[in-house]
Parts: structure tokens; sequence; C-alpha cells
């Protein structure tokens, strides 16, 4: 039994160790880490309501402006969306029912971002050279004197 | 030295012994007792894992939405692409990224016989202006840039603490609370789609708009842009466009010599792109 007490005192500190182990482990390990991988699964989760979004689509813009959304929808402009140049319905419209103006943008800058010539467009593409384009100087508004962006066709 | 000098090596003799039996014992059983104890932590820890695998197998991904009924893809036609960053603008908005910071962006490629000229202003938000190139342009496009939620992904394979991973409908993601923001995958990502965030100080990346597409939604990106260049698909759908565009169409993924199974395929890709 003398040298015994060696071997109980060693298996007492290791057994502390490996408790103390454990309990770190439990606390310092998120609870749905390793479960599909070595990640926290709990995030994809997270990940899923990280955000509202802002980005509604077209048919809910039409739930209110009914008469600009039909005339773009049946003119050239059917596939731009109405997000692309007024921003998001979701910082127009917020969560709690409040309505912000959303931007309208009447500058040529705002057209040219698509119709301007310029290299990399595709060539079946409708695109003009400004100053060719425009009688006069290009500035302003000056596309909505003969264009109506929602049916832009003349 | 002559071959046969190896004969005069010295002889490696065994240490005499010098611990008593007693001694000696007590050594060799600690040294069990070690070993022992290691293995049974690995047995516990791993123990404990699979028990939290059993409880949640059950519903993976929430209750609505089931994360092993979806595959997701994307496809980009750069032939159609006009350069009009309503993307860019759109992803911002949708995501919150931080202005000079881009999960999307496009870049611009005026080509040449001899030479090739890449612009991306403002990683194409505000739109593109004209460029003056000081050589003879043959063919010019836009190619529109994202993370490519690669299958074999680098930037998972190098984050030290668990927090990028891909899922299982194909999505890479970083999770924000365990990044500790070494950028280690920021350098390992070959298509330069991760940043660090100056607001969280994390890496942040394209997630495809997970918040939108586990709703039935398309990533803001797709939504708006007005040409179809970018389309969003579920392969795991028989009837989806974008897997039969990618079983039927010849398509092109970046950077494939990496072997990093991007999931983003390019259809009319040039070579001069990367």
């Amino acid at each position: 039994m003398e040298h015994a007490r060696h071997v109980f005192r060693v298996v007492l500190v290791l057994g502390a160790v490996v408790a103390l182990v454990m309990v770190t482990r439990g606390f310092m390990v998120p609870k749905s880490y390793g479960m599909y991988g070595p990640y926290r699964y709990d995030n994809v989760v997270e990940q899923m309501n990280v955000r509202v979004p802002v980005h509604r689509g077209a048919a809910a813009c039409g739930e209110c402006h009914d008469d600009q959304s039909k005339k773009r929808a049946a003119g050239s402009h059917k596939n731009v969306s109405c997000e692309i140049c007024h921003g998001p319905l979701g910082l127009h419209v917020k969560d709690d029912g409040s309505v912000e103006p959303p931007p309208i943008d009447r500058s040529y800058v705002l057209c040219a971002r698509c119709h301007r010539k310029i290299d990399g467009r595709p060539a079946r593409f409708p695109q003009v050279v400004l100053d060719q384009h425009v009688n006069g100087p290009v500035e302003g508004n000056v596309c909505l004197t003969c264009h109506d962006p929602h049916s832009p066709k003349l | 030295m002559a071959p046969n000098s190896t004969t005069s090596l010295p002889v490696i003799q065994p240490e005499p012994e010098s611990a008593t039996p007693s001694e000696y014992g007590r050594r060799r059983f600690l040294s069990s007792v070690l070993k022992l104890s290691g293995g049974a932590l690995v047995f516990i820890a791993g123990g404990s894992v699979a028990d939290a695998l059993a409880a949640v197998a059950g519903k993976p991904g929430g209750e609505a939405y089931r994360w092993d009924e979806h595959l997701y893809a994307y496809l980009i036609d750069t032939s159609k692409c006009i350069g009009c960053g309503s993307c860019v603008r759109a992803c911002a908005a949708e995501n919150k990224v931080p202005d000079g910071f881009y999960r999307t962006w496009i870049e611009r490629y005026v080509i040449g016989m001899e030479q090739t000229h890449v612009d991306s202003p403002n990683g194409g938000k505000e739109g593109f202006g004209p460029v003056h190139v000081g050589f003879t342009a043959t063919k010019s496009f836009f190619v529109p840039k994202m993370c490519n939620h690669c299958k074999a992904t680098p930037c998972v394979q190098v984050c030290p603490v668990g927090a990028s991973y891909r899922t299982k409908d194909g999505v890479v993601m970083v999770d924000s609370e365990r990044c500790i923001g070494c950028a280690y995958c920021v350098q390992a990502c070959p298509f330069g789609s991760r940043f660090i965030s100056p607001v969280t100080h994390t890496a942040e990346k394209c997630t495809w708009c997970y918040h939108r597409v586990t709703k039935g939604l398309k990533p803001a990106c797709v939504e708006v842009c007005p040409t179809g260049t970018r389309q969003f698909g579920d392969l795991k759908r028989e009837d989806d466009p974008v897997r039969r565009a990618i079983a039927q169409d010849r398509v092109a993924v970046l950077q494939g010599h990496l072997l990093t199974e991007p999931q983003c395929y390019y259809l009319h890709l040039d070579k001069e792109v990367r």
C-alpha cells in the first residue's frame, strides 16, 4: 500500500484535468458545432433570417401602382424592374407600414447607364451616342422631353 | 574513404539499467495512464457530438425550409451583360455592403490582338463610361463576377476556427460570430470574392442572398438584372432552366485549372477572362 498512494494521487490529478477539459469544452464549443461539419449549424438558420428582403419585385410594386406597372409591362422596358430606377421597395414602404418617397431620378445619367454607346455593350442592345442623339446640350432631364421611361418607345 | 570502412563503425551498446525495478514500473504505468486518458477524452468528446447529431438530425435547415431538397447554381451569360451596374447597386442595398467593397462587381474587357484592358470603376456600381485604350480593340464585353460558391472551396479549407462552411444546399457562408478576421480565406480565394468588412472586422462575401433564396425569392442581383444575364437555379429541380443550361449548353467556369469546382457557370466566356 506504500506505493499505491502515489498512484491514487496521480489518478486524482488526471481525473481533475479530464473533468476540467470536459467542463471547459462544454462552455466553449457552441451547441450546434460539428453537427453537419466543422461549423456552427445554428448560423445557417441565422443567415436565413439575417434581414428582411428589401427587393420585393415588380409585382409587389404593382399592388399600389397599377397604372405605371401595366404601362411598363406592355412596353419595351418590361424586363426592367421598378427597383432598378426607384430603389428597393423595402426602403420605400418600411416594415412598420410608414412610407418614404422613393428616389425618382430624371437625369439623363440614369438613362445613359444602360443606353449610352460605350465599349463593352452587346451590339444588338439599343444604345445611342449622346451628343449625336440629342439636338442640343446633353444635360438635366433631356431624355424625358421625348421618352417616357415607363414606355420609352416614341 | 574506402568502401569497406563501414565495418569500423562503433556498435551501440544498450545503456546500463540505472533505475530500480519499482521506479521503472511506475514510469511505464504513468505513460500508459496518460495514453489511456487521452484516448478516453477523444472518446467522450466524440460521443457528445454524435449525441447532438442524433438529437437534431430530424429537421435540418429549420421548419419550413429543407436544405437537403435544394442544390443551387448560378448562370451568367456574358454576351447579354450591358454593364448597367444594377446588380451591384441592388447587392449593396440588399446586403448593406460597405462603400468601396463589393460582394459582386462587373469587369469590362477591351481586347485587341496584342493587348487587353480591364477596368471596373467602383465595381461598376454606377455603370461604365467611355474608355480610351492605346490600342486597336477588336472586341469588348462585360463580365459580372461574384463568389463562385465552389464545391471544393479553398476558403473553407483554410479557416482555422470553422467560421467558413458550405451548406448542404451549396452555399458558402461565413459565421461572423466565430470569424476572427484573420483573412486567410481572403487570400485563399482565387477569385477575390471575399473581404474583411470595415464594420464587423470579419470576413464577408456573397451568400447568394441566403435570406431570400430560402424564402423562394431570387438573389437581389438576379431580381434586378434587366437583360437576363444573371440566372439563379436549383439543380435538384428537373425543369430548372439553369440546370438545363448546365446540362445541355457549353458552359465554362472561371479558373477551372484550380479544380475548385465553381458553381457559377458562364456562357460565352472569353479566354482572356480570369
